[in-house]
């Protein structure tokens, strides 16, 4: 019971990650890896502003802003250039990277490569659920997962400017075609993707303490997150992919050992993949073979 | 023939092309206020490069086009959809994954902001295809060819542009649905649209348009009128068919 | 026959000419590496040690650069083959005291084997998915690694074997393990150098760009995915081998950054370039210690650089160099024009015979195509064909025409075996087609084009049509690492050649045939393509709109073609829009109309039906 709680906690914060994947993927086909480092500068951001008298709020909110700056960026800098010679080319590869590289880097360099303390929040309260204990934070953080998961699929299904980026996710060039700027949309996307991934690096924060080299690790998470739950198809299979992944950790670590989580999810990846190539909730996956609809008339 | 005043689209030596070499050279056309214009000739000749520079999908490599007499060339395509041309494109190309009442609407992208334009468009839309009225709700994916030309009709329509342009609609249709999308077409005429029809089907061609053109590889190379195909018809028929 | 070989005298001898050049390249190649080898082998650790990890990077980005490159596969999972080879080598040498010169095949076979079994995953997936799939197998090679300390010395790591000492009679010789490393980075570039020169090349890159091409030319193209994806894995696996000497083999030196950093030294290098992966190799892992700056502001200078280097250079330093030398060389000017005019003068070349296309008249007038009830849909779509029955007899132009979309293509992506129907069989010679093996297919003398001309746009219009003849030549894939130095493969790569060019004469686009299809007007690739159909001298050939986008000229010039294929007794199937260019071929024309058969009858039957002219003339 704990560990599925937990898991579910710290899953939340891996979902909202993958899912800011995936939605800069659903829209451009790209994965952006710098998108762990984006959550980094929030955090850093915030840990140092708030450090320095600036009260929580407004640290968080410049944090947030920055790193959707820096998303837009990455599109413009490592990205269009490279979809505007060849849609199909994979240079994004090695450029997203490359701008993960600086990000990292050039956080060690302004704030030094340890950790730093960050605002406390709701971390010290304590949740009883059942038999077992959240802390405020856990909860504040599968609850904050909860809304921007229902939110996303709510503006993306009922909003005009959520079909339009269905639109251009489908087909770019119809999507210019009825008069869409589809630069506009694919900059609005990573904005919406690097506040997703900013809000997880709020939640969780509190727990890992600000240190330059977070973006890595939880953008790795985020990623094989976005793969379980078959995220470059669907945004919110990304959320269902890191709830199965934080989940898979926490039990591995509850049960097996104390170092399980280590490999375990990479376990479940694989046996994953292999069942279903673009995921558990991809169109590709025999679990979703069931339920498709039946063909239509002629 | 034509009258002086401005035509509705003016193309004058308009070449482009998508390797090295010009697939369009030198192409000349205007359609005028209110008039159907036709673009017939053989696969590969062409056509669908014209319509695809106008509504500015394909970079304009050489000269100029003119709607209402503003030039567009070079302008890109979400520009020249606000309002100047609308495209109905080849393969029809509906966002399969959504409603066909979201796919009409996602076509008046531009005029989003006046609603009551929108629903007035929308329901024009719905009384040239009832059918679709009917089906509105349903994920254009699970409509029948002959419906799903109709859905790209009506979002092009919805747009509301100075000139409509057409990819081959009869393609793959049933003659029931072919008959469908003639008698809209003709009635669009009536309501005094400007269109220009990229056709194979010249019987289509001569009873939607009052003027033809027939090109191949790349150049237009002739122009007629219905009467003058009706008159000498075979001889055109075979001009476009090889 | 005597005025062909005239005709042939001098490409022999520029042949001959190129040979020699080829040796003296080679013996400058193999000069340059010994003196290079020697100064390394005598110069300070601190230089051998830069030059040692340069070069098994080099050797790890060239086999990269083999998926990448020619076969269009974007693999992240070369750092995990590396470490197989490394781990491998380290754990059997240090735990079981196995030699390491014992231990190189085996490295080679595991790598390999393990290479096949990943590339197999591209077959269920391709893109971007290869890629994420390749990534996730390099992640979760390294997450075993560190977990599985008792065997592999957990995130520390353990200590390489080390290269043997040569007795002291020898130390002339200088540092061994230099002479090692270099030698198999010069023997890997070779290979590659050697395969880009053989006709297993042009193979590799139709199988990259135009896959339905490779295979209705016969090309098991699943097969040699596999492999030869396997090829370029145990690559990195000898890479690791030679990695294992040069000190600790640890996690941290095979994870996915790695494979992402091994991908940026191909991007910049070059893709699909000898030499381009090696310069890229060494600018990346030389980089650190040429710019001597604080590590962070270096890593961030790195990153920028990467940046930099594939939105400036999408073709690389190698690619960035050669523009520079084209643009010097063609003076900048365009020759569209005349390459217009040459088209239309291909147009009027008149159709010779060539010898190399065997002749198959009077073989009979048998039934040897037959089409048998067929029902075809695509997914859950409507059908696309229902219940169509088909008879085409022996040495006939057998004309296909119906309106857009009435399910033509379809019909021939069938008959050729692309697509298995629903319903009903397709015989060729009586054999069944569906399910048959490409290779099997074209074995069968049976042979198709395409609508859109799926041609390879770097590679020139004879190695294009060089494609055609892969069931031709025994053993291109193995031979094709040796290739310009066996005797027997240049003797077939020339023959090759001649019957490229015979066939490219006899669709009068013989002298294209130096030119890249990317350069050449739309004609002239449907008649390359006609060309390497007609280079393997099927006797049933399927043409889907061959007349499509060609010229008026152009299309009499191509009926003149078929004709005389005709008269060889090559049977056709020929879909078409242009009927006044098909009927006169035709001894019989089917009409389909919303997938069914309205028709079948002589040309002038077909023109008189009225439900025809209804239907598909628009009368």
């Amino acid at each position: 019971m704990q560990f599925i709680l937990s898991g579910i906690a710290i899953g939340s914060i891996y979902g909202l990650i993958a899912m800011a994947l995936a939605i800069t993927f659903y829209v451009t086909r790209t994965i952006n890896f710098a998108q762990g480092q984006l959550m980094m500068v929030t955090v850093m951001l915030t840990a140092m502003l708030s450090a320095a008298g600036t009260p929580v709020w407004l640290a968080m909110i410049i944090g947030l802003v920055s790193s959707c700056i820096l998303g837009v960026l990455s599109y413009l800098i490592a990205i269009r250039p490279i979809l505007q010679v060849n849609r199909f080319s994979f240079g994004w590869l090695v450029s997203t990277l490359g701008f993960a590289v600086i990000l990292e880097n050039g956080a060690a360099l302004i704030w030094g490569p340890t950790s730093r303390s960050f605002p406390q929040m709701l971390i010290s309260y304590r949740v009883p659920i059942g038999n077992a204990v959240l802390n405020g934070q856990q909860v504040l953080a599968i609850v904050v997962a909860i809304v921007l998961t229902i939110a996303f699929e709510v503006v993306r299904r009922r909003t005009f400017f959520g079909k339009l980026g269905m639109a251009t996710a489908v087909d770019p060039d119809m999507a210019e075609a009825i008069g869409a700027n589809t630069t506009v949309v694919a900059i609005v996307a990573f904005i919406v993707s690097a506040l997703f991934a900013g809000i997880a690096g709020l939640l969780v924060g509190p727990t890992t303490f600000a240190n330059p080299y977070l973006g890595s690790t939880f953008g790795t998470f985020g990623f094989i997150a976005m793969m379980i739950g078959g995220g470059t198809e669907k945004p919110v299979a990304a959320m269902f992919g890191g709830l199965i992944l934080g989940v898979c950790a926490e039990g591995a670590n509850a049960l097996i050992n104390s170092q399980a989580s280590d490999w375990f999810p990479f376990l479940v990846l694989v046996i994953i993949l292999i069942i279903s190539p673009r995921g558990l909730f991809s169109s590709s996956s025999p679990l979703m073979r069931l339920r498709r609809p039946p063909a239509a008339k002629a | 023939m034509m009258s002086n005043e401005t035509p509705i689209l003016e193309v004058s030596n308009l070449s482009t092309g998508y390797g090295r070499f010009d697939v369009v050279r030198d192409v000349q056309l205007r359609v005028g206020t209110g008039e159907a214009v036709a673009l017939l000739g053989p696969n590969g000749a062409g056509k669908t490069t014209v319509l695809n520079a106008i509504m500015g999908l394909v970079k304009v490599r050489k000269g100029q086009i003119f709607i209402s007499g503003k030039n567009m060339a070079g302008l890109p395509a979400h520009r020249i959809a606000r309002g100047h041309a609308a495209i109905a494109p080849e393969g029809r190309r509906l966002f399969l994954d959504q409603s066909v009442e979201d796919n009409l609407i996602l076509g008046a992208l531009h005029l989003r902001r006046d609603q009551d334009r929108v629903r007035k468009l929308l329901d024009s839309v719905y009384e040239l295809f009832p059918v679709l009225r009917k089906y509105r709700d349903r994920q254009s994916t699970y409509l029948s060819g002959g419906e799903q030309q109709m859905v790209a009709i009506g979002r092009m329509l919805m747009a509301d542009p100075e000139i409509l342009l057409l990819d081959e609609p009869s393609v793959a249709l049933s003659p029931v649905a072919v008959e469908i999308v003639v008698k809209a077409l003709m009635e669009l005429r009536r309501r005094g649209a400007s269109l220009l029809l990229v056709e194979q089907r010249i019987d289509v061609a001569v009873r939607v348009c009052s003027r033809l053109y027939v090109m191949t590889h790349g150049e237009i190379v002739d122009e007629m009128t219905p009467e003058q195909v009706n008159q000498g018809g075979m001889s055109i028929l075979n001009k476009y068919l090889g | 026959m005597t005025d062909k070989s005239a005709t042939t005298t001098p490409t022999v001898s520029s042949g001959i000419k190129r040979g020699r050049l080829n040796l003296l390249f080679l013996a400058i190649a193999v000069l340059g590496y010994i003196v290079f080898t020697i100064y390394v082998s005598h110069s300070n650790l601190h230089i051998q040690s830069l030059v040692l990890v340069a070069a098994v990077f080099g050797i790890l980005a060239i086999s990269l650069d083999m998926a990448v490159g020619m076969l269009g596969l974007y693999s992240l999972g070369q750092g995990g083959f590396f470490a197989i080879g490394a781990y491998l080598t380290t754990i059997l040498n240090a735990r079981y005291g196995w030699n390491i010169f014992a231990l190189l095949p085996l490295t080679i076979i595991a790598s390999g084997l393990i290479g096949a079994a990943v590339g197999a995953a591209s077959l269920r997936v391709s893109g971007l998915y290869f890629a994420i799939t390749t990534f996730i197998f390099t992640l979760v090679l390294t997450v075993v690694a560190t977990n599985m300390q008792q065997i592999t010395g957990g995130l520390q790591g353990m200590l390489g074997p080390a290269f043997p000492r040569l007795p002291s009679s020898f130390s002339w010789v200088g540092t061994p393990v230099v002479w090692c490393v270099l030698g198999v980075l010069f023997l890997c570039m070779a290979l590659v150098w050697n395969i880009r020169r053989s006709p297993f090349y042009p193979v590799l890159l139709s199988i990259r760009d135009a896959e339905p091409y490779a295979e209705a030319a016969g090309v098991p193209v699943s097969t040699i995915k596999v492999a030869f994806f396997g090829l370029s894995a145990a690559m990195a696996g000898v890479a690791g081998w030679l990695f294992s000497f040069l000190g600790v083999v640890s996690p941290g030196e095979f994870d996915w950054a790695v494979s992402l950093n091994v991908l940026v030294m191909v991007l910049i290098g070059g893709v699909n370039t000898t030499l381009g992966p090696v310069i890229g190799a060494v600018f990346v892992s030389m980089f650190p210690n040429l710019v001597n700056i604080n590590p962070w502001l270096q890593e961030i200078l790195y990153g920028a650089l990467s940046i930099l280097a594939v939105t400036m250079m999408p073709g690389g330093a190698v690619g960035a160099v050669r523009k520079v030398l084209q643009r010097m060389s063609a003076g900048g000017d365009n020759h569209d024009e005349d390459v217009l005019a040459e088209a239309e003068k291909a147009a009027e070349e008149t159709v010779e015979a060539a010898s190399s296309i065997p002749d198959h008249a009077g073989e009979g007038h048998e039934i040897v195509v037959e089409c048998k009830g067929i029902g075809f849909g695509y997914g859950v779509g409507p059908k696309v064909l229902h219940n169509i029955d088909l008879a085409v007899r022996r040495g006939d132009i057998h004309g296909l025409i119906g309106p857009n979309g009435s399910g033509k293509s379809t019909l021939a992506n069938v008959i050729s075996g692309r697509l298995s129907p629903h319903e009903g069989q397709v015989l060729v010679k009586g054999q069944q087609v569906a399910g048959l093996a490409p290779i099997s297919r074209a074995r069968l003398g049976f042979r198709r084009t395409f609508q859109a001309a799926q041609l390879v746009h770097e590679l020139s219009v004879a190695e294009n049509t060089m494609v055609g003849l892969y069931d031709h030549v025994p053993n291109i894939e193995l031979r094709s690492p040796l290739w310009p130095l066996l005797p027997s493969a240049r003797r077939d790569g020339r023959k090759m050649q001649r019957d490229a060019r015979d066939a490219l004469s006899l669709v009068g686009a013989a002298h294209w045939g130096g030119r890249s299809v990317g350069d050449v007007p739309h004609g002239i690739e449907q008649l390359t393509q006609l060309a390497s159909v007609c280079v393997a001298g099927p006797d049933i050939i399927v043409l889907d709109e061959p007349a499509t986008g060609l010229s008026a000229k152009e299309v009499h010039h191509l009926a003149e073609i078929l004709a005389s294929l005709k008269q060889r007794g090559v049977t056709m199937i020929i879909i078409e829009h242009q009927t006044r260019f098909l009927f006169p071929l035709c001894d019989r024309v089917t009409v389909l109309n919303a997938g069914e058969v309205i028709l079948t009858g002589s040309a002038d039957e077909v023109r008189a039906d009225p439900i025809v002219r209804q239907v598909y003339l628009g009368e």
